[in-house]
């Protein structure tokens, strides 16, 4: 799942919003799946950070281990072309509560 | 090729004739495990890859089959194609045959087995098991790489699914068009099994001893979801009697259906209201459909199981809302929660209750935990003004308990008051009547509350003091035991002298032979499992007030329950044939095994 933080100097060229998970069950099938739907659509690499653990935004199974719980904070991390525009997007999926 | 005959618990009414089709079977012992050389290494990636996406098409064709009140369903077919199509399971399978030289299948086993392995670390419960959907779709995969014939999507005709258990993640993926019916050894009334059948109208049971022992895979079997019983390789003349008997069922079923949007009124003019339990949202479909009035029940407990918090207001009232306003104008009365400590394990701490039936549960667990209750109660006060809500309390013991849950039910309003949110104050508030203490103080109860409501399943448990599950004692179980008729004419006398409305849920409701005595009372209205109103309806339309008030009076004369059950069973006979064929009664006889 979760791979090693890559070096800083790499970390720096994401850009990075941070977010907390609303709704009751924190990542669970439903709203992972939703991210990572969401994730693949466009073409910056994108990763997911709580705590410790790192996943790919574009894996329903990586999310899914992160096991971020309602009220985690998590950092996602994005760069390539569209990376700007993928971490609005994101950001806005987790503001709506990411069950409906 | 061995003749036999199993039972089960009936869940979905109908009969199916065809082949026995088994899910689940264990097919893992067959996995090949074989090392391929380097140049046989990217025709194994692309066998790899090629089961995949053949997997992935099959799922998107059923994913697009899904009837639109399955959405649960739908969306978890969703999530298995995700599952699928993450670069995180094939990627690491293609990496093991290309390192490893592992065949395919192998190489899918040992992705899953790490996946398995990261997600047993998990602590979230509930995350943790979505390892199980991880499984399903490697299975399906296996299936196609080894080219099993026991995977579902590999079915060729139609059959009758049987499993040891059917957990929602199998049943989404079933293609519908294909299956006539569904056998469980697992289960029980309320299981998903039989919410997924009577939503697809076919037949179903569940708590079938040794059905994997007995029934094989193409076995020609009958699966009779009246009766509740499967015969294995029916000869010549039964296969005969089953098909004419299929073929009279749906007749009967077409006819009754046609008519079940007609008022439920007697010959001569006696109205009664004819409600639906139900258990889901998505189930007022059927409550529609089968001509429901109104929702008598709604059992509120689904939205706190199977998971390690608890819902909170918003997601609660959400739902309910959504029941309200989709129902509207007609009735939808809620029952607050009806569960005991024991199920709430994970957010309340076991208390290790010698006899849970007897222990804190239902409104008890509620006025204990009043935090949790008055969640409830304020998601159901959001809804009041969306359509016509009703409330009622489970499990009330005494006036007191009334005035506390009523006392809750106050403040509920008074905060939403001063929050400026909207809800009915004139909602109805009724209790269910189901323990006899409640039936014997029924006259002071009236005057606390709008409406009762007879639980009658509960009722003939507690006051016969018989466990209807515990085989020992289960022919003491009698519905119409005279203590249960008396009791049950105890309670609407005194809601009727109080000038309150009394309703009745439980099977005896929806139990053909029992109706008549149920009108006979001057009940108001009566609340069943949506499939079974047309029926009951029927038998309502044809039958007159008169003769049902002198049933009662001889019913109630009678001192044993075998003469009660001649008696109700004679009056059937002979004003509805169609009914004696095809519906087993509650009522048997109170003989001991011996």
């Amino acid at each position: 799942m979760t791979e090693d933080m890559q070096t800083t100097d790499q970390e720096q060229d994401f850009a990075s919003v941070r977010v907390v998970v609303r709704g009751e069950h924190g990542l669970h099938a439903r709203p992972a799946g939703k991210l990572a739907q969401r994730a693949q659509s466009f073409r910056s690499e994108i990763y997911l950070l709580a705590g410790e653990n790192r996943a790919d935004a574009k894996s329903i199974l990586d999310v899914l281990t992160l096991a971020a719980g309602p009220g985690e904070v998590v950092q996602i991390l994005a760069r390539g072309e569209d990376a700007g525009e993928a971490l609005d997007s994101l950001k806005t999926l987790f503001e709506r509560n990411l069950e409906d | 090729m061995v003749h036999k005959v199993l039972t089960g618990i009936p869940v979905a009414t109908g009969i199916a004739i065809g082949k026995a089709f088994f899910v689940n079977r264990n097919h893992k012992a067959h996995l090949p495990r074989q090392t391929v050389s380097a140049a046989q290494v990217p025709a194994e990636v692309e066998r790899l890859h090629q089961a995949f996406a053949d997997v992935g098409s099959e799922l998107t064709a059923i994913r697009e089959q899904v009837p639109a009140e399955l959405k649960e369903y739908g969306l978890l077919i969703d999530t298995h194609l995700l599952m699928l199509r993450d670069p995180k399971l094939s990627g690491a399978a293609e990496e093991h045959v290309r390192t490893l030289g592992l065949n395919a299948a192998w190489a899918l086993e040992k992705a899953v087995a790490d996946q398995e392995a990261v997600f047993g670390a998990i602590h979230d419960p509930y995350i943790r098991e979505r390892m199980q959907d991880v499984r399903v779709v490697a299975d399906k995969v296996q299936a196609k790489l080894i080219g099993a014939e026991t995977d579902l999507a590999s079915m060729s005709g139609r059959a009758i699914i049987m499993a040891h258990d059917l957990t929602p993640a199998d049943t989404v993926e079933l293609q519908v068009d294909k299956i006539m019916g569904f056998a469980t050894v697992r289960g029980g009334k309320t299981s998903h099994t039989g919410i997924m059948a009577r939503s697809l109208g076919i037949p179903a049971l569940v708590g079938v001893d040794r059905l994997e022992d007995v029934v094989h895979d193409g076995d020609l079997v009958v699966l009779d979801g009246l009766s509740g019983k499967i015969v294995v390789n029916p000869s010549e003349s039964e296969l005969e009697d089953y098909n004419e008997r299929a073929a009279f069922f749906e007749d009967y079923t077409r006819k009754i259906k046609r008519h079940c949007h007609l008022p439920a009124e007697t010959f001569d003019g006696s109205r009664v209201q004819v409600m639906a339990n139900i258990e889901l949202v998505e189930e007022v479909a059927s409550v529609i459909d089968n001509g429901g009035e109104g929702v008598g029940l709604y059992r509120t407990e689904y939205a706190y199981l199977n998971r390690t918090d608890l819902p909170d207001e918003e997601e609660l009232a959400e739902k309910y809302i959504d029941l309200a306003a989709i129902m509207n104008p007609r009735k939808v009365v809620f029952r607050t929660l009806d569960l005991g400590a024991d199920k709430f394990i994970a957010a309340f701490g076991e208390l290790g209750e010698a006899n849970p039936a007897m222990g804190l549960r239902a409104i008890r667990f509620c006025l204990k935990n009043p935090q949790l209750f008055k969640t409830q109660l304020r998601a159901i006060l959001r809804a009041s003004p969306f359509g016509n809500v009703s409330l009622m309390f489970p499990m009330i013991s005494g006036v007191k308990e009334v005035r506390q849950a009523k006392a809750w039910l106050a403040q509920a309003k008074a905060e939403l008051r001063r929050e400026g949110v909207e809800y009915d104050p004139d909602m109805p508030v009724g209790i269910m009547i189901e323990l006899p203490a409640a039936v014997m103080i029924a006259e002071y109860l009236a005057h606390e509350v709008d409406f009762f409501s007879i639980g009658t399943n509960d009722l003939i448990q507690y006051s016969i003091g018989v466990d209807r599950t515990n085989h020992h004692v289960s022919y003491l179980y009698q519905p119409l035991h005279p203590a249960t008729l008396r009791s049950i004419k105890l309670v609407v006398d005194a809601a009727h002298q109080a000038g309150i409305e009394v309703s009745l849920c439980g099977e005896v409701a929806s139990d053909p032979f029992c109706v008549p005595i149920l009108l006979g009372m001057g009940i108001d209205s009566i609340s069943l499992t949506p499939q079974a109103i047309p029926g009951i309806k029927r038998i309502i339309r044809q039958t007159n007030m008169h003769d049902c008030r002198k049933l009662l009076r001889d019913v109630l004369e009678c001192r044993t329950v075998s003469r009660i059950n001649n008696l109700v069973m004679d009056n059937i006979f002979k004003h509805f044939p169609d009914e004696v064929t095809f519906f087993t009664s509650l009522l048997e006889n109170d003989e001991a095994p011996s």
